[in-house]
């Protein structure tokens, strides 16, 4: 039991580190935002879930804090990624924009 | 040359200092101490009164402070003059804030977004889950780290949230300066209760019961629940004053 838990969080710690590597290599905005989240969100699960393994008494706890960042960390990468949109400068590359037709395409102030 | 004679002297003062620290004898050598002799020792084993029982967390009764955090028991009891000190300090930063930045004639300032459907009722969701943590760590301030500093913290956070993300909330929101005064000045009434009804200012007066129970340490809770609160309320109505300006 205890090595299952250690090598759920071995597995936790190497997804914060591919998140940490992706921030730090990505080329824009948007991948460094899609690198950050995905990989903080499922390190932070399995981290987590070893640490509800190894010790059983915090296992609701753990699943309370896995139910916050499962909340938390979408709604907040969504928010940063549409003020990225906004202010930033689009990637050359881009293959499709969904939210061009949303916000009309030029600068108005819709407020 | 200059550069060099600046390192120079800052390696000679140095020397000196370090040298002059561990010569002097009114800083004894590092392992030298004895820290059963020092005040610490008597805080943590509630013995400022003289206790000569051992403190056991779960069994000790009504021991001189009541606390099983002895942050707590330091803070908010040996020294609760200090955090009624530490309170008027926010509160005078928080009225800076609102003499500087709320006028009379306030407006909301527009924000230049529009939450979505998802960041609006994820961040509901969202600030029921902060504000049950910040009054929680409020609430178990004297049994376990945290207390109502960071609780209060921690629900003003809440508050900033929909501030942000809610739209409609950001629109009625008041209240914050009544709650905030109304704490504020129970805290003192305590304190006054305590000098009228024990001889001094913020005597406790409730039983301390037993160590480590929820409803235990007498007062102490009371005191940082409503120091919570107040944190809270003050550091959401300074949000709230960086959201609006003056004008028509």
């Amino acid at each position: 039991m205890e090595i299952v838990s250690y090598v759920f969080m071995i597995i936790g710690g190497l997804f914060y580190l591919l998140g940490g590597l992706g921030v730090l290599r990505m080329p824009d905005t948007f991948d460094r935002i899609q690198s950050g989240t995905k990989a903080t969100t499922l390190g932070a699960f399995t981290l987590l879930i070893g640490i509800g393994i190894a010790n059983p008494d915090w296992l609701l706890k753990v699943f309370l804090i896995i139910v916050f960042i499962a909340l938390a960390n979408p709604i907040g990468s969504s928010a940063l990624a549409k003020a990225a949109y906004k202010s930033c400068e689009l990637p050359k590359n881009l293959v499709q924009d969904d939210l061009k037709e949303l916000f009309g395409g030029e600068d108005n102030d819709s407020n | 040359m200059k550069n060099f004679l600046a390192l120079l002297l800052t390696l000679f003062l140095g020397y000196m200092i370090m040298s002059w620290l561990a010569t002097n004898e009114f800083f004894p050598a590092m392992g030298d101490v004895d820290v059963t002799t020092r005040v610490s020792q008597k805080y943590i084993e509630r013995d400022v009164n003289g206790n000569s029982e051992e403190v056991v967390f779960g069994e000790a009764t009504n021991l001189e402070s009541g606390p099983a955090n002895t942050v707590t028991a330091i803070v908010a009891d040996y020294r609760s003059f200090d955090t009624l000190g530490e309170v008027t300090v926010l509160f005078v930063s928080s009225l800076g804030v609102a003499l500087l930045l709320g006028g009379t004639k306030q407006r909301r300032l527009e924000l230049n977004f529009h939450p979505n459907f998802m960041l609006r009722v994820g961040s509901r969701a969202l600030f029921g889950i902060i504000l049950m943590t910040g009054i929680y760590i409020s609430i178990h301030g004297h049994l376990t780290p945290g207390g109502g500093f960071p609780g209060g913290t921690m629900i003003a956070s809440s508050m900033l949230l929909l501030y942000l993300a809610d739209d409609e909330f950001r629109a009625k929101v008041k209240g914050f300066k009544i709650l905030e005064s109304t704490t504020g000045s129970a805290y003192v009434i305590i304190g006054l209760l305590g000098l009228l009804l024990g001889g001094y200012f913020l005597e406790n007066l409730l039983v301390n019961g037993v160590l480590g129970d929820l409803f235990s340490a007498g007062m102490i809770p009371i005191i940082y629940i409503l120091i919570g609160l107040k944190v809270g309320s003050e550091i959401s109505g300074v949000i709230d004053n960086f959201l609006t300006e003056e004008g028509v």
